[in-house]
This record gives structure tokens, sequence and C-alpha cells, in this order.
């Protein structure tokens, strides 16, 4: 899929240097009424959809003058489509994607500058980590609308039949995950079951949590180090599945959702998966199911992790570039934010809304500890590699599976992954 | 032991139906389970309990049953299209003796050679500037460019099987040249016209890149595009409201077939009376 999206973007890029001149602006209005901006919305689950509805609909009733209208498509295949629009110089005013996605498309210079229309106020409500996964050669090109983490939930009662106690705090290190993982492993029960059939994501987002970084620089220019820092995560999966033998074997050829499974069926006592998923939990987990959010996790270097947000960008080419902008201002709001994040169970990507949220919804569902999650979310290099997507779908990906299929070692594992990069960066 | 073989013959028939039905039924069965059951370790073929949700839920997404009319227009008259333009040239491809019928033949072959990726912008801008970008009977156009070379491709095989004698066979009894094609070419080419016109409906019916790039207002938007609507960011995905558009939207499909293979089978035997 990723390289196919290589070659769509080479192709079209190339392409469309040629055929742009035929292309037009963003919005298609020109006349006396008022100006009308297009918005590319994905939001998919029905609250989220219902609050995007409200908020533009509670927006083009302030301003009359400035109609937006929505126009919904799905996360698949998103990138051909932006790719294609941005080319022929039919883009949307409004792109809603997410940081990693939305990032070439600034490198190429199609997206606006949003930085004159930043509030200082807003800038300071944005943790620096995830202004930066926003920013692109020292411009804002997006302003972010959603956060994920990756957090543990624990199934409280098979941990108390365990003996174990169940931690609390602000963190909790990642040797205390092992032990606790170690003493709920008994009578064919797993400790723990983590989804890594495609493992790239998640430890790419928590290696800041052990000092690393993988990236070095931008676009093609980027380097590459698998380090202890890169390291440490997957020798610790390593450990746990083949010497302690305390995550169901299964799930690490599985994805995140399916690892779901066997910890409603009290197979595995804990499960690390996207701070998302407690949505999904609370909907489908069997009646009297018992769980919770564990503390953020903490490695060496303590609990980072690297923020990929959804945002909100708008395209350069835009006839009206400063409404689009207002718009975008407009929805980051923070009751806003608030609302579209506890509608898709995300994490709002500023300091106001995140407190909005933490006293609305007061410790239900573990959204305390997803929250608190939340605060931890750092910079993301990888966001800037040229070449990342590429680099993760064919050799990360495939290197990691090899390693926790204990095919190669850790030398092997960096070695492709260096190597790897080199390649596919030429 | 005679007495046996019809019994195991209608023992393995039965196998294979069921080998072959099989995802259909689970298809139709995860459409009416609650998200629970879809993501629980026990696994059954019939719901613990019919949750019918899932298809209110997927009538309510995005205008399932608009996507579906746009679909159903597209794949109609891109396949009638197809058929009307391919059948002429594909009696003339294969009846063609010498360097053109090789330069089209070897047209057709290099014109399947591109991917849709490296045409697609180009496409686009053409279309825009025809002010068919965003609209159905653009779509129809891309779908019938798209689907012609194969179907010229599969006709042409069944014309060059009709032997050329029969046509010699009535020339020499009189008929004149529409009579020939009338009377001996069309009825033996029947099952060949109703196959490939299953083929260009089905591959328009499922086309999915043409329309997600060129598609940009809700209200064009095919089914295809509607039912990745139910995939969201993150892996998140809405099992059961997807099974149950999937059962909607595969619903025309069989309807279309259960039309066609009829004719399919009487083309045949058309074919055979005549010949």
């Amino acid at each position: 899929m990723k390289t196919r999206r290589t070659l769509v973007a080479g192709a079209l890029t190339a392409v469309g240097l040629l055929l742009t001149a035929c292309g037009g602006g963003g919005s298609g209005d020109g006349g006396d009424g008022p100006v009308s901006l297009t918005f590319q919305s994905l939001s998919d689950q029905p609250a989220a959809i219902a609050a995007t509805q409200k908020i533009v609909g509670d927006w083009n009733k302030a301003h009359p003058d400035v109609q937006v209208k929505i126009v919904p498509a799905g996360w698949d295949g998103v990138y051909d489509k932006l790719i294609t629009q941005f080319n022929a110089g039919s883009a949307p005013d409004i792109v809603h994607y997410e940081a990693a996605g939305i990032a070439p498309f600034a490198t190429d210079g199609f997206l606006a500058d949003l930085t004159p229309y930043l509030s200082a106020e807003k800038r300071a409500d944005i943790p620096k980590g995830v202004l930066d996964s926003v920013t692109v050669d020292g411009k804002v090109i997006a302003q972010p609308t959603e956060l994920q983490s990756y957090v543990v939930f624990a199934n409280k009662t098979q941990l108390q039949q365990a003996g174990v106690t169940i931690p609390t705090g602000a963190s909790m290190t990642w040797d205390q995950l092992r032990e606790i993982a170690k003493a709920a492993t008994k009578d064919g029960k797993f400790g723990l079951g983590w989804g890594l059939s495609s493992p790239t994501a998640a430890f790419v987002a928590l290696a800041p949590g052990f000092g690393g970084k993988y990236f070095e620089g931008t676009g093609n220019d980027a380097k590459l180090t698998a380090g202890p820092g890169e390291q440490a995560l997957p020798q610790l999966v390593d450990a746990m599945a083949h010497q302690d033998k305390s995550i169901l074997p299964v799930t690490l050829t599985q994805s995140g959702t399916k690892a779901l499974a066997p910890f409603y069926a009290g197979q595995i006592a804990m499960t690390v998966q996207g701070s998302y998923q407690a949505a999904n939990i609370a909907k489908d987990a069997p009646k009297g199911f018992d769980w919770v959010v564990l503390p953020p996790l903490a490695g060496s270097a303590g609990p980072a992790q690297a923020a990929n947000p959804q945002t909100l960008s708008v395209n350069k080419d835009s006839a009206h570039v400063k409404e689009a902008a207002e718009f975008v201002d407009f929805f980051t709001g923070t009751e806003n934010l608030a609302a579209i994040n506890e509608a898709d169970a995300l994490i709002p990507p500023t300091t106001s809304a995140r407190q909005a949220l933490a006293t609305k919804l007061a410790g239900k569902n573990g959204w305390d500890a997803i929250l608190a999650s939340g605060e931890h979310l750092t910079s993301a290099p990888y966001l800037f590699a040229g070449k990342y997507a590429q680099w993760k779908d064919t050799v990360a990906t495939p290197a990691y599976q090899q390693f926790l299929a204990q095919k190669i070692d850790a030398a092997g594992l960096a070695k492709q992954l260096e190597d790897g990069w080199k390649n596919v960066s030429k | 032991m005679r007495v046996l073989v019809r019994p195991a013959q209608y023992f393995a028939l039965a196998l294979y139906i069921l080998f072959l039905g099989f995802p259909v039924l689970w298809l139709v069965s995860a459409s009416v389970k609650s998200s629970g059951e879809l993501n629980s370790l026990t696994v059954s073929l019939l719901p613990s309990e019919w949750h019918w949700d899932n298809y209110s839920e997927a009538l309510d997404k995005q205008g399932l049953i608009r996507s579906a009319a746009n679909s159903l227009i597209v794949a109609l008259a891109s396949t009638a299209l197809s058929v009307l333009i391919a059948v002429p040239a594909a009696y003339v491809l294969a009846r063609l003796k010498g360097k053109v019928r090789a330069a089209g033949v070897g047209w057709i072959l290099v014109s399947q050679v591109f991917p849709v990726v490296l045409i697609i912008l180009p496409l686009f801008l053409i279309l825009r500037t025809l002010g068919l970008a965003d609209n159905l009977a653009g779509l129809t156009l891309v779908h019938t460019t798209y689907m012609l070379p194969f179907a010229l491709w599969m006709l042409q095989g069944y014309v060059a099987a009709i032997p050329v004698e029969l046509e010699e066979a009535g020339a020499v009894d009189g008929a004149s040249r529409l009579t020939v094609l009338r009377t001996i070419v069309f009825p033996l080419l029947a099952p060949g016209v109703v196959a490939t016109a299953m083929f260009s409906f089905v591959s328009s019916w499922n086309e999915f890149f043409f329309a997600l790039v060129l598609l940009q207002s809700p209200e064009n938007y095919t089914l295809p595009i509607t039912l990745t609507m139910f995939v969201g960011g993150e892996g998140k995905v809405a099992l059961g409201p997807l099974a149950a558009g999937a059962v909607l939207a595969a619903i025309p499909s069989i309807v279309f077939f259960g039309i066609l293979r009829k004719k399919l089978t009487g083309g045949l035997m058309a074919g055979a009376v005549k010949g």
C-alpha cells in the first residue's frame, strides 16, 4: 500500500508539475454572495460526525458571510485523493488529516502558513511537542485537533486474583508492567496481550520514553539510528514474550483490535492499546467486566510518547485563506475540541480542552489516565522523515516481525532498520 | 455400489456449494451480530442475539441508498456503452487480417500496461475542463474507457470461436451481410455478450480508485466510496455496519446476475439451434 503511495506521489507530482497551469483555485465562488468554503472531514464515528456538524453549524450561524460546507471523506485512499486534488488545483479549502500524512504536502508547498493566524494564547495552550508535530520549516501548517496515546487496559478482577497491587499515581514503569504481567501469567492465562502485527507505529511512538528518536533531520536528508533508545522497547517485548512467556503469543501477530477478544474472554489480564479503544471496551466488554486504565508507561527517559495528531490545514491555493484559517481557529476552540475528542474518545491537543474534558468526565471509563498520558506527548521526528511511510511498511514492519519471531537478533534488527532506511531514502 | 454413486455426487455438490457460500453466510451472520459478539473469542455462525441495528446504521451512514443508486446508474450505463462499442469492434478485430488487426490487438494489450495512478491526473484535468470531473456522466465515460480493452479482448475471442464457414454458408444461401450478422453471428455471440456485460457491470460496480479521485461531492459518491466510511483512522472498523452495508451492496449484483444468467443459457441454446 505504502509502496503504491510512493508511486502515486512520484507519478502525480511529476505530471502535476506539467499540468497545474490548467488548475484553478480551491474555492469556486467568485460572486457577490457569501464566501463558500469546503471542509473535507474524515470524521467517521457517528458521535464525531454529529459533533463536527454542530461546530460547522455554529460557525455558519455566527458567520453568515462565510459559509462552510462539510465534504465527508473516508480515511481509506485519502492520501491518493488529496495528492490528486492538490496537484490538480482542486483541493478543498480546509483539509482534515493526520500530521504524518500532511507534512509532505506542506513540504511540497500545498499548505498555507497558519502562523499569522495563531494567537499567542492558542500557541501557549498547545504543548510544544504537539506544536512541533505541525510545524514545518518554522511554519505552523496545521492546527492539531485530536491525539491518541498508547495505554495499558487492565482486567482489575484478574489482577487482584493474581495478587497484584494495581498501580496508581502519575506513571508506572515498563519494568512494573513486566513484573505485573509475570505475576498474572498463571493457570493458562497470560499477563499481557499486545496486537503487534504492525508494530512499527507503536515502537516508534513509544521510543521517546527510552530516549529513542529514530530520526535526525528532515526530508530525504534525515538520518536513522537504531541505537539502545530505539531498541529498548522491542527487546523488552521480546524478553516478555520469550523469556517470561507472559505475552499471549498469538497476539503478537494480530491487530490491536483483535487482541481485545482475549482480553474480554479473560485469557489476558492486560493489553496495550491506542487510548481510543476505551470507547470500544466500554461498549463491547461483557457485562460486569471490571476494567481500568493503568497510569502512563514510563521508560528510562520518562513517560514521553511521540505525538501524531489529527489536524486541520488550509489549502494554500484557496481563494479565502484568511477565512479558512479563522474557521480552523474556531474549530480548535476549547469547547469544540473537548466535544470532538469526547465523541472520538481521543485526547484534546490543547491544555485547556484537556482540562475541560477532565472536569466533565471526572474519571469515567479511565478518562483520567488517558488524559494524563496526553500530557506526555512530545515531538515526533519521524513525521518529517521523507520516506518514513515507505520505510515503515517495506523495512521496519517485516524486520520487527522477524525479530519478534526470533528469526533475527537485536544486531540483525538494527542493521536491517538502518540499511533499509539508507536504501529507501537514496 | 452403483446405488451409492448418485448420493455421493449430491453430497460432494452440497459440500462444494457450502464451501462457495460460506463467506456469504459469514458476511450475513456478521451483519446481524452485535459489536461485542463480533469482538468475542466465541465463534458461532448464528448470532446469539439478532442485532438489526447494523442495517439501520449502515443505511443512515452517509446516504448508502443514494450511493447505491449512483453506482447502479454508472454500472448500467458503462456496461451498456462498453457492450455497444465492443460488439462491432470485436467483430472487426476478430475477422480482420493483417497489420491493422495486429496493431489493434497490440494497442489493447498496451493499454492494460499503464498503472491507473499515472493517468488519473491528466484524466482529472481533462474531465474538469469538460465539466465532468465531479459528475456521474464523467465517471461513466472513465469506466467505459477503462473496461473497453478487456471487453474487446473477451469478445473478439468469442467472435473468433464462431466458424467463419457458417457466415460463408449463409452468404452462399443468399443472405445479405446484415442478415448473416443478425441471424447467425449475433445469436452465437450472445453468451459472450452476456459474459462481457456481467464482467463490465461487476468491474464498474466495484471500482474504487477513479471514483475516489474524480468524485468530490458526497451526493455523487458511489457505493465503494461510501463503504470506506466504515473504516476509520487508527484502524478502527465498524465491522457490523460494514458487513450490513456489504450485504446490501451485493443485492443489485445478485439481481443483475440472476437476470443475465437466464440470457446466458438462453444464448447458448439459441446458438446451438441456429448453428
